[in-house]
């Protein structure tokens, strides 16, 4: 119990050694390596594209048809500036959450990441207030107290549902693996808990921001 | 210790609320595929979307039966 207890705190990859040492956490290591491989994969698949598209960017075509559609439907035409950054956030948590599957600690296990995602996410949001309608028309939507309360209460259970969910995956595949039987019965509940929990979370997360997103840009 | 654990089986009771929840809702859900069988897609997003909304108190409390059991 105390080892699982331990495993739950994030841990100090390395220092770097100037002004005295700044700890570098584990999730930040890993975080590092998702940013490397999805640039590399970019990188990748974007050469030689060809105005008839023919196998991988076939498939990548279709993904990226599929979230533009997706967004806009929610966000409507005026919300097409803000794709980029709704799908960079999309692939970026559908990562996070499934590195577990590659030995990795999922950088989501780590309620500062999440809390960091959920405060962007948040500031987007209101970004696009003031870019739709301006700063003075922000302002004077702060003062009705349900709005104030809303930029508190919404980024803490952004917050809070991707990590718990996140945190309750690994637990119970620890559990699993210590307690029950470490071959075979982990595969079926990792397909469960890791893959459909973790892509289904990092769903949530964006269209809800979507939809933050879309009620502040609406038109009244 | 005893306190403790009390605490936090307090805490996680709040899976009660989501599990009713999601019953309630896959039993509206089903329902509507009974009566509409080429809505089908767009029920199961609804339906998809709306679990993982309900489950996030569940999960709450878990974060906090965690913490209670953490911080000992």
């Amino acid at each position: 119990m105390d080892n699982l207890l331990e495993e739950l705190q994030s841990k100090t990859a390395f220092t770097i050694p100037i002004l005295g040492g700044i700890p570098v956490a584990d999730s930040c290591v890993v975080t590092w390596i998702i940013m490397a491989v999805i640039v590399l994969l970019s990188i990748i698949f974007t050469r030689k594209l060809k105005k008839v598209p023919t196998g991988s960017q076939c498939i990548l075509e279709g993904i990226i048809d599929w979230l533009d559609n997706f967004f806009l439907g929610i966000l409507g035409q005026k919300g097409k500036k803000y794709l980029p950054f709704l799908e960079t956030l999309i692939i970026y948590i559908a990562f996070a959450n499934l590195i577990g599957l590659f030995g990795f600690v999922p950088p989501t296990k780590d309620v500062n990441v999440t809390a960091a995602l959920a405060g962007v996410a948040i500031i987007a949001v209101q970004l696009s207030f003031i870019i739709e309608k301006g700063p003075l028309k922000w302002l004077k939507s702060l003062l009705n107290p349900i709005n104030l309360l809303d930029l508190v209460t919404r980024p803490l259970s952004l917050c809070m549902r991707l990590f718990g969910n996140v945190l309750g995956a690994f637990v119970v595949m620890e559990l699993i693996k210590t307690g029950l039987c470490a071959i075979g019965v982990p595969v079926i509940a990792s397909a469960y808990f890791d893959i459909f929990d973790g892509l289904l979370q990092a769903y949530v997360f964006v269209f809800l921001t979507s939809l933050y997103m879309a009620e502040a840009i609406e038109e009244e | 210790m005893g306190l403790i654990a009390i605490g936090a089986a307090i805490a996680v009771l709040t899976g009660a609320g989501a599990g009713v929840g999601i019953g309630i809702a896959t039993a509206k859900a089903t329902e509507s595929i009974a009566r509409q069988p080429e809505a089908k897609g767009d029920i199961r997003t609804a339906l998809l979307l709306g679990c993982a909304l309900a489950e996030a108190t569940a999960i709450y409390g878990f974060v906090i039966a965690i913490l209670i059991i953490g911080k000992a």
